[in-house]
């Protein structure tokens, strides 16, 4: 037994100096990276001569090109500003990050060692609740770019109950989150409507991402279309897990079904497995229309190419071509410039472009006004703010809700459309606003809350 | 500790552990003072998953037995401790009864009902698999947590109950789990909100008592006759089997120690991050625990606790670089890679390793 261990010492000897070196690499790595933390909070914290914004979006996995088409939108817009002379004077940094495999750690990372004085963000509804307590004992003015559950701009907890206290509550209004794109309610009245106006009472299947998600976007489409006086047949409802790599089971129980509509609420990766898989099955020849909710991107006509069908009605938050003002055409050159050479991404704006460039714009202008980097002082100005230079027109945050104005647009598939990439694009887009009374009178009695 | 306590604690063997503990106790109730309220926030999430993988490595390292499935416990604490939040504490009428130190009681009403239903499921459970050794019992715990992942995620529990006509068919609140926000306390004229993100001083120091009460719990239990009888099962079941042990008996009740703690230690969590998903329950969650006790080192007391600071603070340097945090997993498996082809017992084993070469040079 000893002479083993002797036989063994040299060795281990060796092995410890070896090891001693990686731990001491260890040590400099990690004595460095704080240095470098603390080097870059010392330089801007308490309102120095920088303004900076944080952002936290989802950069990998099933939403990477969502997340990051919102990311370059950002980056465009705070580029712009700080060529036309910054916020009051003051230079713009933002720090985006990826939710990673714990989200309210990067957000409480940006809000209080990067020290962001406003911040952005947000790729999926259930990090955005399960965040909402989070950020709001941060304190730091928060706006949601690419978020659809209307429960977090639903004030109104007397009656849809407070999502934090109660099972089955629906109103999670947080007073320092804000949002701007249009979220679920806009983009299911939409469709809703549309169906009402151009096909009337039909058959209608559902298919949507197995979570939250999928399942409020139908539970509002079912509830707008009621409200609009539309006794629509619900013929099948599937729903295929997030991320699923073969939808045909739940492809051929809605083909089964025989409906005359198909509703579905998949984005980004999803969308692309859903149409590609539901051509193969022939589906789009079989039903009149099929609708999604945020599915019109150009990363997803880009990766279906040829396959995307013609003719069916897809919606989101922005599309390029959807809106004729000078806002949206100096977006699009900002953002073409800055992309043109690029191609790991299309060089125009995904469908989160619009919210994000305008909350940018949104942030500028509240902390000219507010005259400080202030956080209660920001979210004051915020309160019924109006953001002039929307790409998708003007827009106001509404001061009971925090939910801006913003219109969602509905279109149809086609390769005629202007796109710098091989694939289909929206044409015949039509945009859709709705008011919180007109909200709250078609969604009577199914429980819901406009969130509006 | 009824004689001879200033002997014992002063005697040679124990002089440098006193010292230790100590110092770090000192570290620890001062910390929070010194450091931002990130950096206090990030201490008592290692302080959490130090007491859970601990709890894990009551089984792992002390009994053999490698679960895969422990974050079972943290939801189902979680769940517990949610509901006790949402529904129970206002139903039981806590707010009227206690006044300003309500919360408080919410606090150890959720710590007990949490540990509880923990321990609870882990009765069944562990009955269920301390029947397997080896790979068969990794496997099983994993299969138990998964279900658990699933019904928590498809909400299976608000479906049955609306089924039987109770409530509106929501339980668990599938993928969005459950959120809610904990108050303000005012506890002899001391007003504080207890989980304040932005201070989190108040829920930092009581979760240094949780933690302290947790690891000095366990600590008597590994170091009583019941934890040598568990060694011993690891060691040798067969042998000790022949010296009378009822070993299947003996894991089980390690089993059930092993989830009340992870339990205790799920409360605080999702208290600390103020709501529970069912991503809690699934498999990469029950990883976080293994990866811990094998960096930090499964064959000694601190091994996991030095497993979480080391996991934690490496998650932490990871996190400020965009391109280190992209590919984390990566950089992580190359860190495990390290320990496990270098270090005999983890990063523990390396510092003793580096303490005893030390100890050499000096002769």
């Amino acid at each position: 037994m000893s002479e083993d261990h002797a036989g063994h010492s040299a060795e281990r000897s060796r092995r410890l100096t070896t090891g001693i070196d990686r731990r001491g690499f260890l040590a400099a790595a990690g004595t460095g990276a704080t240095a470098a933390v603390a080097g870059c909070s010392g330089l801007g914290g308490g309102g120095g001569d920088t303004i900076k914004i944080g952002g936290v979006y989802l950069l990998s996995g099933i939403a990477q090109a969502l997340g990051t088409s919102s990311a370059n939108a950002a980056r465009v817009a705070v580029k712009q500003i700080n060529e036309n002379g910054g916020i009051d004077g003051q230079d713009v940094e933002i720090e985006v990050r990826d939710h990673g495999d714990d989200p309210q750690a990067q957000i409480r990372s940006l809000a209080q060692e990067y020290n962001a004085d406003v911040m952005i963000g947000l790729t999926s509804s259930g990090v955005t609740l399960a965040s909402a307590p989070t950020i709001e004992s941060l304190g730091v003015p928060f706006t949601l770019t690419d978020i659809g559950t209307p429960y977090i701009t639903e004030p109104d907890t007397d009656s849809f109950g407070n999502y934090f206290e109660a099972d089955d509550g629906k109103a999670a209004f947080t007073p320092n989150m804000f949002r701007t794109n249009s979220n679920t309610s806009h983009m299911t009245y939409a469709i809703a409507k549309f169906v009402a106006d151009n096909y009337g009472e039909s058959r209608v299947a559902n298919m949507g991402p197995d979570y939250a998600y999928g399942q409020q976007c139908w539970d509002y489409f079912k509830a707008y279309s009621e409200g609009l006086g539309m006794n629509h047949e619900y013929v099948a409802s599937e729903f295929p897990s997030l991320g699923a790599s073969d939808m045909t089971p739940q492809i051929n129980t809605v083909l089964d079904a025989e409906p005359d509509l198909l509703f579905t609420s998949f984005w980004a990766g999803d969308t692309t497995t859903f149409i590609s898989q539901a051509a193969e099955q022939g589906l789009f020849d079989q039903v009149d229309d099929v609708f999604d909710t945020i599915g019109a991107d150009p990363t997803v006509y880009e990766a279906l190419g040829d396959t995307t069908p013609e003719g069916i009605h897809m919606s989101g938050w922005y599309w390029p071509t959807a809106y004729d003002n000078d806002n949206n055409q100096a977006f699009l050159d900002a953002y073409r410039n800055e992309y043109e050479g690029d191609d790991t991404t299309p060089n125009i704006p995904g469908f989160t472009g619009g919210s994000t460039w305008a909350a940018i714009y949104m942030y500028k202008k509240a902390i000219e006004a507010a005259g400080s980097t202030n956080s209660d002082d920001i979210i004051s100005e915020l309160e019924g703010i109006t953001i002039d230079n929307d790409p998708r027109g003007q827009t106001t945050i509404q001061e009971n809700t925090h939910q801006a104005t913003a219109p969602c647009v509905i279109g149809e598939t086609s390769f005629d459309a202007d796109v710098p990439y091989d694939g289909a694009g929206l044409v015949n887009t039509q945009t859709y606003t709705l008011t919180r009374e007109r909200s709250l009178e078609l969604l009577q009695g199914s429980g819901l809350g406009p969130g509006l | 500790m009824s004689y001879g306590v200033r002997e014992r604690l002063l005697a040679p063997d124990n002089r440098m552990q006193v010292v230790g503990i100590a110092a770090a106790a000192i570290v620890l109730v001062v910390a929070p003072f010194v450091l931002g309220g990130f950096q206090t926030s990030l201490l008592a999430r290692t302080l959490i998953f130090a007491l859970f993988a601990t709890a894990f490595n009551l089984l792992y390292g002390y009994t053999g037995l490698l679960s895969f499935g422990h974050a079972m416990f943290i939801a189902a604490s979680g769940y517990a401790v949610a509901k006790v939040v949402q529904q129970v504490a206002p139903a039981l009428g806590i707010e009227s009864m206690f006044g300003g130190a309500a919360l408080m009681v919410v606090w150890i009403l959720a710590l007990v009902i949490g540990t509880a239903m923990a321990a609870l499921l882990a009765v069944f459970i562990g009955y269920l698999s301390v029947q397997l050794e080896e790979i068969y019992f990794a496997m099983i715990t994993l299969s138990f947590s998964m279900a658990i992942w699933v019904i928590a995620n498809q909400d299976i529990i608000g479906s049955t109950l609306e089924a039987f006509g109770i409530g509106g068919g929501t339980f668990t609140n599938g993928s969005d789990g459950l959120t809610f926000r904990l108050g303000e306390v005012n506890l002899f004229g001391l007003e504080f909100r207890l989980v304040d993100i932005a201070d989190p001083i108040a829920f930092y120091l009581l979760t240094l008592v949780v933690f302290a009460a947790g690891m000095y719990a366990l600590y008597r239990i590994v170091n009583s006759p019941f934890g040598t009888t568990c060694q011993a099962i690891r060691e040798n079941p067969e042998r000790a089997r022949a010296l009378g042990i009822d070993t299947q008996f003996h894991s089980w009740m390690t089993f059930i120690l092993s989830g009340a703690f992870s339990g205790l230690a799920g409360a605080m969590l999702v208290m600390l991050k103020t709501g529970v998903l069912p991503a809690d329950a699934f498999w990469t969650s029950s990883a976080t625990p293994v990866v811990m006790t094998v960096i930090g080192g499964p064959y000694a007391f601190l091994g996991p606790t030095v497993g979480a600071f080391t996991y934690e603070y490496l998650r932490w340097i990871i996190r400020q670089y965009p391109l280190l945090e992209e590919f984390w997993e990566f950089s992580f498996g190359f860190l495990l890679l390290i320990v496990v082809l270098f270090f005999d017992n983890g990063v523990y084993g390396g510092i003793r390793r580096l303490r005893e070469m030390i100890a050499k040079r000096r002769e």
